[in-house]
């Protein structure tokens, strides 16, 4: 084990130890946020997990967590809330595995676009079985779980992507994305199944996007395939992990909570103009730091390390 | 005769109406050393994808180790033992030039074994060819010539049977072009791999090789040691005569 994983190991059971005592130290308003923030660390290491080291960029976050969060919807009530939330994490990585195999040899844009529509196509597919079968655009959720319980779900859950993208990038499996990131072709020259590889990567990653949307599904009484497939979401995790730095760990996790605190203080004070900022906000960082606020952290440590290190692969 | 490291029957590949490679056969036996001349255009490149599996043929078949491995993709070649380099050295940038070759090693090669200790770990590898100093530079801080030295370290970290060399000896100086045929004897004779050489450069290679085959138009024009095919009047009016006019 490399000391860089025993750091997050070991990091991520005190974070863990710690959060976990927030339903009975923090008020409600502070919980329902430290919610969101976990929801967003979860999505974003998750999205960096694989986008990250093959530089592709993914848009169907959204499609993943409204596949978890319908299996809620349909789930709950005949089956408990901890069988539900696995099962719609499957779920999505059924479906990641499904369109991965016939998507995954595209790259840039045509992969974002793919990945977007793919998002839209589940939301509109769902929301005409429901109008044809059920008779309904929505559901109301009842038997829904103690509030407690919902957080501790999610935080286990972010704990567990931000555990999993240590494992990944410590392994083979890890070093192949890297690789396929790098380039493709001298991956696969040199053994490496990229297509295997690629398909197997973004399945985990959807693993807990499922997960998320599936456990963070009964905040909503009332759900609906608008409310579940909201394009924002899938959006807001790409900004996060990009803000952050797709090629470190502890990007995505800062950029979660600071974004997640920053928006929440924009749509109470500023309800019109935070999209403007946000909007603007990614702008400057693709133009000026296409590598993440993780960029400016990593410049400074090189000119400090100078004469030392000719060489060092960036880890955060 | 030994089986066949490497086998190529009648094999073509054609884009849209153009057949950039047209019937080629071309069999490799175990530590053979083996150029590849042609004119640009001749189709070695492309000839070269079908043989590590970059490009399936669109006619013909190719046997590795015995193996009928046509139309499998690129990774199935390098488990089989093909290892390649690129006409332009593609080594992973970002990476020290240690990684690099271990990557070769952490797939291909994992399940590969092979008797001479030169491969015995990345270290090993930098230190045959002579990198073993840059082992913690990054890759692309390399200059040019040590970056197709370590793309040759990247292709034997996949512990191959056979070494494709995609113009390792272009651009580089004279003496650099010598101190490349040296090591890529030394791949064969100490190594023992077969490799396959492609160049430009005929001089440097017709002095380096055993054996060697003509491509003119996607076609097999000639085959033999270097001395007969040096001579034969179709290479000569094929290659080398355009050859002599330039120098």
């Amino acid at each position: 084990m490399s000391d860089w994983l025993r750091q997050v190991l070991i990091a991520a059971a005190l974070a863990g130890a710690a959060l976990a005592t927030a339903p009975w130290v923090l008020g409600e308003f502070e919980v329902s946020l430290a919610l969101t923030i976990l929801m967003y660390v979860g999505l974003a290491v998750s999205w960096a997990l694989f986008c990250g080291p093959t530089l592709y960029l993914s848009l169907a976050t959204s499609a993943f967590f409204g596949i978890g969060a319908y299996v809620t919807a349909w789930g709950l009530g005949t089956l408990p809330y901890a069988v539900v939330v696995p099962l719609g994490g499957l779920a999505a990585a059924a479906f990641a595995a499904l369109v991965g195999a016939a998507v995954l040899h595209l790259r840039g844009a045509y992969f974002a676009v793919i990945t977007f529509g793919l998002g839209e196509l589940v939301r509109h597919a769902i929301a005409y079985f429901e109008k044809s079968y059920f008779m309904t655009v929505g559901r109301v959720l009842t038997d829904t779980p103690e509030k407690t319980t919902v957080y501790l779900t999610v935080l286990a859950i972010a704990l567990a992507a931000v555990i999993a993208y240590a494992l990944v990038r410590e392994s083979r499996f890890g070093l192949a994305l890297g690789g396929i990131g790098a380039d493709e072709q001298r991956a696969q020259t040199l053994g490496v199944n990229t297509r295997a590889v690629k398909v197997a990567g973004f399945t985990l990653s959807a693993l807990f996007a499922g997960m998320l949307g599936a456990a963070i599904a009964v905040r909503w009484i009332y759900l609906d395939p608008p409310t579940v497939f909201n394009p924002f979401i899938g959006f807001q995790t790409v900004l996060i992990a990009m803000l952050g730095g797709a090629h470190t760990l502890l990007g995505p996790i800062v950029s979660a909570v600071v974004f997640s605190l920053f928006t929440e203080f924009l749509r109470l004070r500023f309800p019109y103009a935070y999209l403007l900022v946000l909007g603007t906000l990614l702008i400057i960082v693709v133009l000026y730091l296409p590598r993440g606020f993780a960029q400016l952290w990593e410049g400074w440590r090189a000119r400090r390390d100078r004469p030392a290190r000719a060489a060092e692969s960036p880890r955060a | 005769m030994p089986e066949a490291v490497l086998r190529a029957e009648w094999v073509s590949v054609s884009f849209g109406g153009l057949r950039a490679v047209d019937g080629v056969a071309l069999e490799v036996g175990p530590r053979e050393l083996v150029g590849v001349i042609g004119p640009n255009g001749a189709g070695k490149t492309t000839f070269f994808h079908t043989l590590s599996g970059v490009l399936a043929p669109t006619a013909g078949r190719i046997w590795v180790a015995g193996a009928d491995l046509t139309g499998r993709p690129a990774h199935v070649f390098a488990m089989h033992g093909v290892a390649r380099t690129f006409q332009t050295p593609r080594v992973f940038r970002g990476m020290s030039a240690e990684d690099n070759v271990r990557f070769g090693l952490a797939f291909a090669g994992r399940r590969r074994r092979h008797p001479h200790d030169a491969f015995d770990d990345a270290r090993s590898i930098l230190g045959f060819l002579g990198l073993r100093s840059e082992a913690a530079v990054a890759a692309g801080a390399l200059p040019p010539a040590r970056q197709r030295l370590l793309e040759i370290g990247m292709a034997l970290g996949a512990r191959p049977q056979v070494l494709l060399l995609d113009e390792v000896a272009a651009g580089l100086t004279e003496s650099e072009v010598q101190a490349t045929a040296k090591l890529i004897a030394r791949v064969r004779s100490e190594l023992g791999l077969a490799v396959i050489w492609i160049e430009h450069a005929v001089r440097a290679l017709l002095d380096c090789v055993e054996r060697v085959v003509v491509l003119h138009q996607g076609r097999k024009i000639a085959d033999g040691v270097p001395r007969a095919v040096a001579r034969d009047p179709a290479v000569v009016e094929a290659y080398l005569g355009i050859e002599g006019e330039h120098t």
